[in-house]
């Protein structure tokens, strides 16, 4: 399993599962806690009036920040009623941030996919916001002198994603290009060392491999990068002793030239730091097993110096009749 | 095998051959204790005899500390950078702490090296000598042999991985 997934799988069982129930006309009762990554729990269950109606819940670390980009709620209004089965209820489930109810005898495959995208849809809606910012400040008139470039990169505005307790995803549309930086921290220094291996080749991989030079460029750092210096929170910030690094991605025009580009480009973004982490937690279990198959061969030949009795005794079985006695003394006749 | 890998190994094998002459002992200070002189701090000079240091570079050396009846060994396995003193530490780590399957590993090195090997006249009793030398002698070849290749590893999957997250993107 090399990429990770955008769409939640358990859902996509659990609704499938209820659609085939609700076809055989005997309807589930589900009530059902999924949760995902980046403290993200989603929660399904039946609708108080109607069986064949399920509400899916989500809860998310990311949505208040989320919701103060833009109009968050037109957006997925807009992007999930399109679909077969899918509404919006007029007020949401207590606890959670958003819910959807599904017409199971509407639903087809297509919705399925869709609903269990929700989480990645809610992630979406602040990289949508600066596509259109893009598509603003690009039809204007290119800068020609440093004075209108800088005018444009400190106004356009940075769109912020607390999506885990205390690392950030930032998006900054310019003329030209879209940044996206992410914080991440390590947990402990092996993390931080390896982590570092892998940044590294994240940086290195565009230049090295010929074939995955369009792909957006990479960079990595200890400190806030130039375009965050603008924010509050960083404008003097010092502490580049903690464990905290600064990953950047430049998307330029041709990775989201079309809405399918958009949403491929967007879903990659959104997984960045599970992948990366989860690959260095797999190095780590490979290089565990990798040890305890050593330890093996190492005690076998620590076992070579034993002097070994029992392949004595047998040498001599050969030759002469050996019986022990009760006490495990050896009498030789 | 590289050019001063080989003598180095060499001198350690002669040393720790000449080293492995362990007798019974019992302590002259705590009556019926019978313990690994070179384990315990005591008075008598006498039962504790000249430590031999073998050292390729500043960074792989070999101490062999002697006794009446006991020798500890202590190697220093090479850590050029920061990921070969993470994985040194994980795997010597890993194997202190399978300690008791080794019979002569000692759960905590001294301090400055990797890893320590007590070996006493239980042992030598127990064990073919020279298989023991063996061994340690393959001990050392493989520990440095593993830890390369475990780094060159890393390194691969982390290019594979960065590679296949940023393949995604290609259109």
């Amino acid at each position: 399993m090399l990429h990770l997934q955008p769409h939640n799988l358990l859902i996509q069982k659990t609704l499938t599962e209820a659609i085939e129930a609700v076809n055989n006309g005997t309807p589930l009762t589900l009530d059902r806690i999924v949760s995902d990554f980046d403290y993200t729990t989603f929660h399904i269950s039946n609708s108080d009036e109607e069986k064949s109606t399920l509400l899916l819940s989500v809860k998310t670390k990311a949505w208040a920040s989320v919701v103060n980009c833009g109009d968050l709620l037109s957006y997925l209004q807009s992007s999930f009623t399109k679909f077969n089965g899918i509404e919006i209820p007029s007020n949401f489930e207590n606890g959670y941030n958003y819910t959807l109810a599904l017409d199971l005898k509407q639903l087809d495959q297509e919705s399925v996919v869709q609903a269990s995208l929700l989480k990645t849809m809610i992630m979406s809606f602040p990289f949508n916001l600066s596509f259109e910012e893009f598509n603003k400040l690009s039809s204007q008139p290119a800068p020609t002198t440093e004075y209108e470039l800088n005018n444009i990169n400190n106004n356009a505005p940075v769109f912020k994603i607390e999506y885990r307790d205390d690392e950030n995803i930032f998006i900054k549309p310019s003329f030209d290009r879209i940044t996206v930086i992410f914080e991440t921290i390590f947990q402990d220094e092996t993390d931080k060392i390896l982590g570092k291996v892998f940044l590294q080749e994240f940086v290195d991989a565009r230049k090295r491999n010929r074939g995955i030079q369009s792909a957006p460029q990479v960079l990595f750092s200890h400190e806030p990068p130039l375009e965050l210096r603008n924010l509050s929170e960083y404008s003097n910030y010092t502490d580049i002793s903690s464990s905290k690094r600064f990953i950047t991605f430049v998307l330029f025009p041709r990775h989201f030239a079309n809405d399918e580009l958009k949403f491929k480009s967007v879903v990659q973004l959104t997984l960045f730091r599970s992948y990366f982490h989860y690959h260095i937690k797999c190095s780590k279990a490979y290089l565990h097993s990798r040890m305890r198959y050593r330890v093996d061969t190492f005690v076998k030949v620590l076992n070579r110096a034993k002097v070994d009795e029992e392949e004595d005794s047998k040498d001599a079985d050969s030759e002469q009749h050996v019986r022990r006695t009760i006490t495990g003394r050896k009498v030789v006749y | 095998m590289s050019q001063s890998l080989r003598p180095y190994l060499t001198a350690v094998r002669y040393s720790l051959e000449a080293a492995l002459t362990l007798s019974n002992f019992s302590s002259q200070e705590v009556e019926r204790h019978n313990r690994p002189e070179v384990e315990v701090s005591n008075s008598s000079a006498e039962l504790l005899l000249q430590p031999m240091h073998i050292s390729r570079n500043e960074n792989e050396q070999v101490l062999i500390e002697t006794s009446v009846n006991s020798i500890r060994v202590n190697i220093m396995v090479k850590q050029s950078d920061e990921i070969e003193q993470i994985l040194v530490h994980k795997f010597t780590r890993f194997l202190e702490q399978r300690a008791e399957a080794f019979y002569i590993l000692r759960r905590t090195p001294i301090k400055g090296y990797s890893i320590s090997f007590l070996i006493t006249n239980k042992h030598t009793e127990s064990m073919k000598t020279d298989k023991l030398v063996d061994f340690i002698i393959e001990f050392m070849e493989e520990v440095d042999k593993e830890i390369s290749e475990m780094k060159l590893f890393l390194n691969a999957r982390a290019r594979f991985v960065a590679e296949a997250y940023l393949g995604e993107f290609v259109y």
